[in-house]
């Protein structure tokens, strides 16, 4: 375990490394931010003597290396915006994200996980059909509508949820609620076909055989290995989580960072948006690390010795996911339509 | 999804009306079968009075062009990566993983709004960023498939008898991957639309008056409660043509895959 | 599979019906109820205390910062006047009188002596002092990083006579000085306090002279202020918080003012003015303000933009009264003069008319030799002034009647902006021109040859001359006239197209008073509970 540890964290290392190229070369590119950062009538004079106190004259190389310099330091230089350092600002944003996403999460799994479960196990009824087809419905609804639809109806109409604004728990209500089940649409797929496999394994079929109750066969066989590519499927979304938070806290005036980030982008306040693409992909990869973890506990037949193996077994886990993503995709399609194409 | 593209292309011959004629007589009218609405505006007027049918069969176009060549851009470069690290496998592989960790770490949206503000939203930067951001998830695929190709008898016995790498990944490899390769980028067409639409709500989709459905959708928000009409169609025309896709995904893995029918 | 196929139908059916349902209902059904549930959800603690005597304003985006002196963002400043002091202000009616300073003496073309009130205290206890003034406005008009250093680099120094007693010196004569000093960037700064704590410091916990003091700002959420209790005129006692909240979200902001969550909200887009006046308990305010939406064009040789005939034929081809009325549904006034009423040197004459004959359009061009047209590139923002993108799509179209093709590029905002700062700009781009001076000298100093060589590259022998002369002239009377003269001969020669004065669109709920004035301040002591 320690030795697997060891080598996934090392892993971490080029990635950031290329994550931190890719992000410097867009801001490279992105040209200097000094125009918007001086007075209208500012002199080419003052503008060019701005540049060189900010190092933006120097050639590519040099910035690069003064940019990696300040990285291993956990500085990413000033914001042009808040005149400070740009890496706090970020940091005080992210609780009111990590608020959102994990509420969302939960929102997702709380719904995802019994929907999936429920309509594997009623695979081809009519509820199996509402399931996978609005998970479908849901997912072609971009998030912004949704948001502006919940507000219409459980705020203005109904006046059940405050409408916007972070706060008390019922202020997560609604941004949780588009955020979660736009998540849950796609992870109820998911997960309900990858228990569609397990139910058909041989060991269940065993167990249905010998006379063994369904619910406990549910329950205690197929829903403990469906953990492990639940487990999975969730760390998955982590990314399009976070990605989603940019929309919603637009939408309910949520102050976190993809707040932060839209006004950070839109002033090219670049130092900013370095050091928040930073840390949230750095989030993306603990929590990707994480479910590498858990899933090692959860199926002790994976074993982690030597690089082959883990290659092998990280190829085997991702052929997996790819095969469950098909399957799941192509089950849900036969049951929402029937062969009218065929 | 036949229809969809069928509208998209004939789209000239099918609107009733110029998409982008402005009309201040016929402002936010609402659809014929609505209290005020006319029969020359079959689902109504936007707030400029362009005829709301008109512009989602126009939108078609360019929604379905967005989808299907970025897709077809990301594909190119995912099928690429995924075959030469699935086939040669060690070092190689190892470095174009990691670089596909580093892009699956970045949302995508987070990077298209970084990209398209620097960039300038135009259609061919948005096919652009959505290729650079959508291959990672071909490379993975293609990757997955390669490996297990890679160990059966036909491929071992190639290169045993010492025929080309580039022989072996273009006559065997290659036609093995590229159904669940069909099939996957089918849907992501789906999901390019939709992606498109939430990019118009951060003013970065594609800029009028180019029209597309994800445009016209987040336009249409300042008039939800007032005028629906304005963004209920061409939400519906999202939802409809993301459902056909689906649907078209499915058939297209029936045909392409008869080991896997049931 | 027939069946699957049925519930297929049956299940897009519904969820249509469900999007038109919870969107159709809505314009129907507003009742006095969502107005009862909103007020709960207010703030909890008021519901408490009784007399809810919170003010909440909701904003369209975040306080730039508290330096007074970099920014130029009028949203901003509107926050800050509940907080700082200017030396002097202008009424509703553009009129300035002594705010901060008790009287005042013009001793010569450069000098102004100035004596300040006597008791006028900082939030942290400090008495103003003419330290403070000079402290104040030689920053801003030395350090030329700052954003305002260009509206005050005016100012020569600041000579302290005594405690209460200074005078204002100008490197040459400046008939706007009093304009410049009753506007964004003088309010007035502690400088003990920020000596001694750094300017780091100050802009964590600023402190000013003002009716309110700083209470929090969570960033990009809301910014909170309290009365400040020793305040010189009295503390105010009308709201014991004052709460910004930022709400980018259009939809969102109209939302949170239907139900109650916001007392006042800012730019109400015009399809929800009805919503907003059909729902019980909240109401449209306008207001005139002082942002002039125009069209600049490129005079530069060699483009049909260089011919005034050309010029005057896209002001008459634009119907400027069909904007007004279609667009922005009455929330503007046209106009064929950018120094809008209030603004010294207005020219009524100039003011709530417009050029609109497209027959008298196309004579024009023929005259010009462009009987066929021509194409032209119109540049424009996205979401900045009200309904600018409708706007320009829409002067795309009346200039398609006189065949002159109109290829629309929208940018977005800080694009837009490099775009002008780069001098990019093609034949003609939309812009809102503020004047936060509401003085004319200020917006006509637009057609000075000099400053926008290579980017409007407009050139007119007498505008320059009138130009020259109005900067250093200290007769009121006659610079007025100089000013008004620069409009007449603008509308006639069309350097910009000139096409509306925006209004201010404010969402208020009727249990307060608000009447909106054309500087777009939110000065929470001029606004009242009812």
């Amino acid at each position: 375990m320690g030795k697997f540890l060891i080598r996934r964290l090392l892993q971490i290392i080029p990635v950031l490394f290329i994550i931190s190229f890719v992000v410097f070369c867009l801001v490279f590119v992105a040209g200097d931010p000094v125009a918007l950062m001086l007075p209208e009538d500012a002199s080419p004079e003052d503008i060019e003597q701005l540049r060189e106190s900010l190092g933006l004259n120097k050639p590519f190389h040099v910035q690069y290396f003064t940019y990696m310099l300040g990285l291993v330091q956990f500085d990413f230089g000033e914001s042009f915006r808040y005149k400070e350092s740009a890496l706090p600002i970020v940091l005080e944003r992210l609780p009111a994200t990590l608020e959102l996403a994990t509420a969302s999460m939960i929102v997702a799994i709380v719904i995802a996980i019994p929907l999936g479960i429920w309509s594997a196990t009623k695979k081809n009824s009519p509820l199996d059909f509402l399931a996978t087809g609005g998970a479908v419905l849901w997912k072609a609804m971009p998030n912004f509508w949704l948001g502006i639809m919940l507000i219409i109806l459980f705020s203005v109409t109904l006046g059940w949820f405050p409408v916007s604004g972070r706060g008390s728990l019922s202020h997560l209500v609604l941004p949780a609620l588009t955020l979660g089940t736009g998540i849950a649409a796609e992870m109820t797929r998911l997960i309900r076909s990858s228990m569609l496999e397990i139910l058909n394994q041989d060991y269940i079929r065993t167990a249905r055989s010998k006379g063994i109750r369904e619910f406990f066969v549910i329950n205690k066989h197929a829903f403990r290995n469906a953990l492990i590519p639940v487990v999975t499927i969730t760390a998955l979304q982590t990314s399009t989580v976070v990605g989603g938070t940019l929309i919603t806290e637009t939408v309910f005036s949520w102050p976190g960072l993809g707040q932060l980030l839209i006004q950070a982008v839109n002033t090219r306040d670049m130092a900013i948006v370095q050091a928040s693409v930073f840390i949230i992909a750095f989030m993306v990869i603990l929590m990707n690390l994480l479910a590498d973890i858990v899933y090692k506990i959860l199926d002790p037949r994976i074993k982690y010795l030597k690089g082959e193996d883990i290659c092998r077994s990280i190829h085997r886990l991702e052929i997996k996911i790819q095969q469950l993503q098909v399957q799941s995709r192509e089950r849900l399609i036969s049951l929402s339509v029937g062969c009218d194409f065929c | 999804m036949f229809a969809v593209i069928l509208v998209a292309l004939f789209a000239k011959s099918l609107a009733p009306h110029d998409p982008k004629m402005i009309n201040p007589a016929m402002m936010l009218k609402p659809p014929v079968w609505v209290d005020g609405g006319s029969s020359l505006h079959i689902l109504g007027t936007d707030n400029l009075g362009r005829d709301i049918l008109s512009r989602i069969i126009y939108g078609s176009q360019i929604s379905l062009a967005v989808g299907i060549s970025s897709v077809a851009f990301a594909g190119v470069i995912g099928v690429f990566v995924g075959l030469v690290a699935g086939y040669y496998g060690g070092f190689i592989d190892n470095i174009l993983m990691r670089l596909v960790d580093s892009f699956l770490a970045i949302p995508t949206i987070l990077f298209a709004l970084v990209f398209l503000t620097i960039f300038g939203p135009s259609v061919p930067t948005l096919i652009v960023v959505l290729g650079i951001t959508n291959w990672v998830q071909y490379a993975r695929l293609v990757r997955g498939e390669v490996l297990s190709i890679k160990e059966r008898e036909f491929v071992k016995a190639a290169r045993s008898i010492g025929v080309r790498d580039c022989k072996i990944i273009l006559r065997h490899l290659l036609p093995n991957v590229i159904s669940p390769f069909i099939v996957i980028s089918t849907l992501s067409v789906a999901t390019t639309i939709i992606l498109e639409a939430s990019l118009s709500f951060l003013g970065l989709g594609i800029q009028p008056p180019t029209i597309s459905w994800g445009g016209i959708l987040s336009d249409g928000r300042d008039y939800v409660a007032t005028s629906w009409w304005l963004a209920t169609f061409p939400g519906m025309a999202i939802t409809i043509t993301v459902l056909a896709i689906i649907f078209l995904g499915d058939w297209l893995r029936d045909v392409l895959d008869p080991r896997d029918n049931h | 599979m027939k069946r699957k196929a049925f519930w297929g139908i049956f299940l897009f059916v519904i969820s249509a019906l469900l999007l038109v349902g919870c969107s159709g209902e809505t314009t129907t059904s507003e009742p006095a109820a969502t107005q009862e549930q909103g007020s709960d959800n207010a703030t909890d603690k008021d519901a408490e205390n009784g007399a809810d005597k919170t003010l909440t304003v909701a904003i369209g985006s975040d306080m730039v910062s508290f330096d007074i002196h970099d920014h130029n963002n009028t949203s901003t400043e509107a926050i800050h006047v509940n907080m700082f002091n200017y030396l002097f202000k202008k009424d509703a009616k553009g009129e300035i009188y002594p705010e901060l300073v008790e009287d005042y003496q013009i001793i010569d073309d450069l000098t102004v002596e100035m004596k300040i009130k006597e008791g006028v205290t900082f939030h942290n206890g400090d008495p103003l002092t003419s330290e403070d003034v000079k402290f104040t406005l030689e920053r801003v008009a030395t350090d030329d990083k700052l954003k305002e250093y260009p509206n005050y680099k005016q100012i020569k120094e600041v000579q302290i006579i005594d405690d209460y007693t200074f005078k204002v010196i100008t490197h040459a004569p400046e008939p706007s000085l009093f304009h410049r000093l009753s506007r964004l960037g003088s309010g007035i700064l502690p400088k003990k306090y920020i000596e001694e704590n750094g300017w780091d410091h100050f802009l964590a916990n600023p402190v000013g002279t003002g009716p309110y003091q700083f209470k929090e700002w969570v960033r990009d959420d809301h910014i909170t202020l309290v009365p400040y209790d020793n305040y010189y005129d009295g503390k105010v006692e009308e709201w014991d918080e004052v709460v910004f909240r930022v709400i980018p979200e259009n939809s969102t902001r109209v939302s949170e003012l239907l139900t109650g969550g916001v007392d006042i909200a800012v730019n109400i887009p015009p399809a929800d003015w009805e919503r907003v006046n059909a729902n019980e308990g909240t109401s449209i305010v306008q207001e005139i303000s002082n942002r002039v939406i125009m069209l600049i064009l490129r005079s530069t040789e060699g483009l049909p933009t260089a011919d005034p005939r050309v010029r005057q034929a896209l002001d008459y081809a634009i119907d400027d009264g069909a904007l007004v009325n279609n667009v922005l549904l009455g929330g503007a006034v046209p106009t064929t003069t950018m120094v809008g009423p209030g603004n010294f040197g207005h020219n009524p004459e100039l003011y709530d008319t417009y050029n609109y004959d497209v027959e008298k359009a196309k004579a024009l061009l023929a005259e010009a030799g462009y009987e066929d047209g021509f194409e032209i590139t119109l540049q424009s923002p996205r979401g900045r002034y009200l309904q600018d993108a409708e706007v320009a799509e829409m002067i795309a179209g009346m200039l398609a009647a006189v065949n002159v093709k109109v290829n629309v590029e929208f940018l977005e905002w800080s694009n837009f902006v490099e775009m002008r700062n780069a001098n990019e700009n093609k034949e003609a781009y939309l812009l809102g021109l503020g004047n936060s001076m509401f003085d004319g000298a200020y917006s006509v100093d637009w057609y000075r040859a000099e400053r926008y060589e290579g980017h409007t590259d407009y050139k007119n022998d007498k505008i320059e001359e009138l130009l020259a002369a109005s900067a250093v002239n200290m007769n009121p009377e006659e610079r007025e006239k100089q000013i008004q003269e620069i409009s007449a001969i603008a509308a006639e020669d069309v350097p910009f197209v000139n096409l509306y004065q925006e209004k201010i669109n404010i969402g208020i709920s009727d249990s307060i008073d608000f009447i909106p004035t054309p500087d777009e301040m939110i000065y929470a002591p001029s606004i009242k509970r009812k």
